[in-house]
């Protein structure tokens, strides 16, 4: 480091986690600690002081991390991999249960969840597979189905700690660092288009239908090749129709209650359909200016089950209503866009594939979580990237933040050159 | 390492920030969507979340006697409420451990007010320990649908009891809950004033809005209160009793059964009531005592029956005061006709009179209560004006009709015309016999102690009915104060001139005739009459008539008691005492009214 090396640091984004952090404290603090915050239990009361806690810590993490050569990230990716899926394999045995998830590791009383560590231990383990390849491209199979198993073995172990929500985010990691890596545009689309045919045949199995004639001809123009727009037309025909064969007959009353509820939450307005009419009732009663802060009737009269957490953008939409909400979405919107920046500017693959990963692990949480909000997706408990209560989540996020700018700010050592 | 070309690289950049920028502005979309474009879907969900609409129960309004003393006013108990939809079946145990109520005691009182209404919250338990209250308020944000409240209850502080005419106050049924008014657990008067006047004892419910969070818990007032309509409190009441005269009145019914009522003769102001044996209002007060309930409606005596204004007993000699008034206005007799008693009357057969009293005018005959004279005026009453006209003029003075007084259950008497006459004996099957007895107010016709004491009146106050009512005022919340209205209208038929020797004859009874022992009060001139009914079935009945003082009326009063052989020994000391205690404000007799405490009524001798 040189002694201008403030000038090579990436302050934006440091703006912007302010930012981000700000608005979710602020939303913590309205959920908790409100004018009647008295009929909250002690613990969930003292869940802004735990946070800011956490923050502090963050930036230490963040701050050490900038120490650290951005080479040992290669050099440590295996090892770091290998750590994490034997900490997350090992909370199956001796982990902490919450929620009936049992996904956490309790050390000297703190608590963390070994899933978010394997977020970032993933997407290093898997960039420094695929950069290391000779030949990248993905038409190479065998890469792309060892990338494609490293990533769904923590998927696995976490879907055993019966965290399939946490799970569902690495799930979008094969596609996009895939197609980083090569992977053709066609198969690309052909491996993302299940999600989206699946998601529009549970709003309506026409939707799916057309989805799947859209896809299908996309991806017969990208590869010229008729044997995948074959593909893509069977499998989402087939997609469509066994979402609707699960909606009426294989899954469980519950979870088809949960299904219908985010169809048409007011078919069960006091059940399955609760939290998203209160979710979206918060959001859409704050109108444009809000309630004011710590005036939102639904956040300090409990309507919103788990505000500091899955709902906290309801919290910040009533209270500021579409201008704070938009506000927080515009500076998440940012901080994407600012690492994808950097990304582009930088010359490794290795650091662009390991920031585009975690973009996309932001990406993902921020999807579902608001979508879950908005009520757009159905109710999947994920937090909001560094908005939501939760140490280890927010710890993860800033370790992941800390990495990219590490890679950015001292890409020139990365560099093949340097 | 060959790296995918830097073109590729930058599409698959640009295609990914295109992605994301695209979801993100859907997001905008939608969040603009929900708080502009369904802003009103969504914001009336947000007020009736957090906005709940209670009821505020009215204070009920309070009754006091004629000079101020409170009779009845109300004292705060604590109730559980449910309502029903809001409430798992899942929290009974716990709510029955709360209340250390037995599982199957909430699980009925859970049913039943599902039964009214599974959306409107309903009392469950009323009039619950302090302790208790606060043991489940404490753990009410575990209780869903439950919610409690502060009320009041009844409680009568003048050490008088009045039961019959203060009345009880009952959960309402459900056809009152129906019409709207009442909610579940309202209580309404059943008897009594409270009955009468319960509109406005009542008051008007208000509403509260309070802001309450997802388990119902309530925060605090909704926009500062300015919406609230804040309760009516009822109306107070100013009763026509005086409570140290009732409280004597009750002190000397006590262990007879019978009737008391004393009257202001010049308005029908009811200073006192008394039915005997009464019952104890405050135990029915608040939460049911039912196996007192059970008790006092098994009695055999009816506790619960108001003698005072529906009991039905031959009036004896009370009613030849009535007759002579008749024979005068019709002029079958002057003052100065006599009729020459020797102890009975021969009319096909003997009616026997109580002694041999000789000549006898109108006055002596009152005074002595020759019964003779009556016979005899009765006969020519059948034989001239008939017994249609005498139904006439005797329901004019309020027998045999009712006189509607404001509480429940007054009874009208008998008081025959030939039409009654048939129903009673069958067309065709009476004759003058059964008409002459009448003279002497036996056979068919029967009194109500408020008729008599109501004829009091009227011979004291110069003809007059006046309207007997026990409710003078009722005062509103905003101090409107609305004054009764009581009715008081000359009866045609009756002379003054005819007065003067009913009144002296009456009182001469006093002064010299059956009331001299006990109803001479020396400082009081008291005018009134004894009679002792005819009871078949028993002891006969004893009755005693009077006003007082004589020269300027201001009680009138009726008393009988029941089995209580001569009205002269049972009913006159009770009246006497009732009137002294009134007019004077003490009872200086004492010795006698230490003997009516403990009367016990003996037989008398009908054949006397």
């Amino acid at each position: 480091m040189n002694t201008t090396w403030y000038k090579d640091f990436d302050w934006l984004t440091i703006l912007i986690w302010v930012t981000i952090t700000t608005f979710g404290l602020v939303g913590i603090y309205s959920a908790t600690l409100g004018p009647v915050s008295e009929f909250l239990p002690a613990h969930i009361q003292a869940n802004f002081s735990r946070q800011l806690v956490w923050v502090a810590i963050s930036v230490v993490a963040l701050i050490f991390i900038q120490f650290t050569s951005p080479r040992s990230f290669q050099q440590l990716a295996y090892v770091v991999y290998g750590v994490g899926l034997i900490l997350t394999a090992s909370t199956i045995f001796v982990g902490v249960e919450v929620n009936a998830a049992k996904s956490w590791l309790e050390i000297g009383g703190i608590r963390f969840q070994t899933s978010e560590i394997m977020k970032i231990a993933t997407i290093l383990g898997v960039a420094n597979y695929l950069t290391s390849r000779r030949n990248i491209e993905a038409v190479n199979l065998k890469t792309a189905i060892v990338a494609t198993t490293m990533i769904l073995i923590p998927v696995a172990i976490i879907v055993l700690q019966n965290d399939t929500g946490s799970a569902l985010i690495f799930l979008p990691l094969i596609p996009v660092m895939l197609f980083l890596s090569g992977l053709p545009y066609g198969i690309s689309l052909l491996m993302i288009s299940p999600a989206i045919i699946g998601y529009l045949s549970i709003i309506n199995w026409k939707y799916g239908v057309a989805a799947t004639i859209f896809f299908t001809v996309a991806i017969y123009l990208l590869q010229k090749r008729p044997w995948l727009g074959v593909t893509t037309l069977l499998a989402g025909l087939i997609l469509v129709t066994g979402v609707n064969f699960a909606l009426t007959d294989m899954l469980q009353p519950h979870q088809q209650n949960r299904i219908e509820a985010f169809v048409n939450p007011f078919q069960d307005p006091q059940g399955a359909g609760w939290n998203i009419i209160q979710a979206k009732t918060a959001i859409s009663s704050g109108g444009i200016y809000g309630k004011g802060f710590m005036q939102g009737t639904q956040t300090q009269m409990r309507f919103l089950p788990e505000q500091w957490t899955d709902f906290i953008f309801c919290v910040i939409a009533e209270d500021f209503g579409l201008l704070g909400g938009a506000l927080a979405i515009f500076a998440l919107l940012l901080l994407l866009m600012r690492q994808l920046s950097n990304a582009q500017s930088m010359k490794t693959p290795f650091a662009q594939l390991v920031i585009v990963g975690v973009v996309t692990i932001y990406f993902t949480h921020i999807l579902v979580n608001l979508g879950s909000a908005m009520g757009v997706v159905p109710v999947i408990g994920v937090p909001l990237p560094f908005m939501s209560y939760g140490g280890s989540s927010y710890l993860s996020n800033s370790i992941m933040l800390g990495v990219c700018l590490n890679l950015y700010f001292r890409q020139r050592e990365m560099s093949p050159f340097a | 390492m060959q790296a995918p070309n830097g073109r590729r690289i930058r599409t698959s950049m640009r295609i990914l920030q295109i992605a994301i920028i695209i979801v993100f502005v859907l997001f905008l979309g939608r969040l603009f969507q929900l708080t502009v474009i369904e802003y009103d879907t969504y914001s009336p969900i947000s007020e009736r979340n957090s906005v709940r609409q209670e009821n505020v129960n009215p204070s009920r309004g309070l009754i006091y006697d004629r000079n101020g003393i409170i009779l009845v006013e109300n004292t705060p108990v604590f109730s559980i409420y449910v309502t029903p939809i809001d409430f798992s079946s899942d929290n009974i145990p716990l709510l029955a451990e709360l209340l250390d109520f037995p599982i199957e005691t909430v699980e009925t009182a859970l049913q039943r007010a599902r039964n009214f209404s599974w959306y409107r919250s309903s009392r469950m338990f009323a009039e619950i320990e302090f302790e208790v209250f606060s043991r489940v308020e404490e753990n009410i944000w575990r209780l869903p649908g439950i919610s409690h409240q502060i009320e009041s209850k009844r409680v009568y502080p003048s050490g008088v009891r009045a039961s019959h005419i203060l009345g009880y106050l009952r959960e309402v049924s459900r056809e009152d809950f129906r019409s709207g008014t009442y909610r579940l657990g309202d209580k309404s008067g059943r008897s009594g004033i409270e009955r009468t006047y319960e509109s406005f004892l009542r008051g008007q419910s208000g509403t509260q809005l309070r802001r309450v969070n997802a388990y119902g818990q309530g925060i605090g007032p909704f926009n500062e209160g300015s919406l609230d309509m804040a309760p009516v409190k009822g109306g107070n009441l100013t009763t026509t009793i005086d409570a140290d005269l009732q409280r004597i009145a009750e002190q000397l019914m006590e262990g007879k059964v019978g009737g008391l009522v004393a009257l202001d003769p010049n308005n029908g102001e009811i200073l006192a009531m008394v039915s005997a044996p009464d019952f104890d209002i405050s135990r029915l007060s608040g939460r049911l005592d039912a196996s007192y309930f059970g008790e006092i409606q098994t009695d055999s005596l009816r506790p619960m029956f108001n003698r005072a204004i529906a009991s039905r007993q031959p009036p004896g000699s009370t009613f030849k005061p009535i007759m002579g008034l008749i024979g005068l206005r019709s002029g079958i007799i002057t003052p100065e006709t006599t009729v020459f008693c020797n102890g009975g009357y021969w009319r096909g057969r003997l009616y026997r009179c109580t002694a041999n009293h000789g000549n006898q005018n109108l006055e002596q005959a009152i005074k002595n209560s020759c019964n003779t004279y009556f016979f005899h005026m009765m006969n020519r009453v059948v034989n001239t004006i008939g017994i249609n006209d005498w139904h006439a003029m005797i329901q004019r003075m309020g027998l045999g009709r009712v006189n509607n007084i404001d509480i429940p259950a007054e009874q009208s008497g008998i008081l025959p015309d030939s039409t009654q006459m048939n129903q009673i004996f069958g067309r065709g099957r009476w004759g003058l016999g059964d008409q002459i007895n009448l003279g002497v107010g036996q056979g068919a016709v029967a009194a109500t102690p408020m008729q008599m004491a109501l004829v009091a009146a009227e011979i004291a106050n110069g003809g007059y009915w006046v309207q007997p009512h026990l409710v003078k005022s009722i005062t509103y919340e905003d101090g409107r104060v609305e004054p009764a209205n009581p009715g008081k209208s000359k009866i045609e038929w009756i002379r003054d001139a005819d007065l003067i020797p009913i009144r002296n004859g009456m009182r001469r009874a006093v002064t010299e005739g059956s009331g001299r022992f006990y109803a001479n009060i020396q400082s009081i001139p008291t005018a009134g009459k004894t009679g002792t009914a005819q009871n078949p079935h028993g002891r006969d009945h004893g009755w005693f008539i009077a006003y007082a003082p004589y020269d300027n009326p201001q009680i009138a009063i009726a008393v009988i008691i029941e089995n209580g052989g001569f009205g002269s020994i049972s009913a006159a000391p009770i009246a006497s005492l009732v009137i002294e205690q009134y007019i004077n404000r003490e009872i200086r007799r004492q010795a006698v009214f230490n003997m009516m405490l403990n009367f016990v009524p003996r037989d008398s001798n009908v054949d006397r």
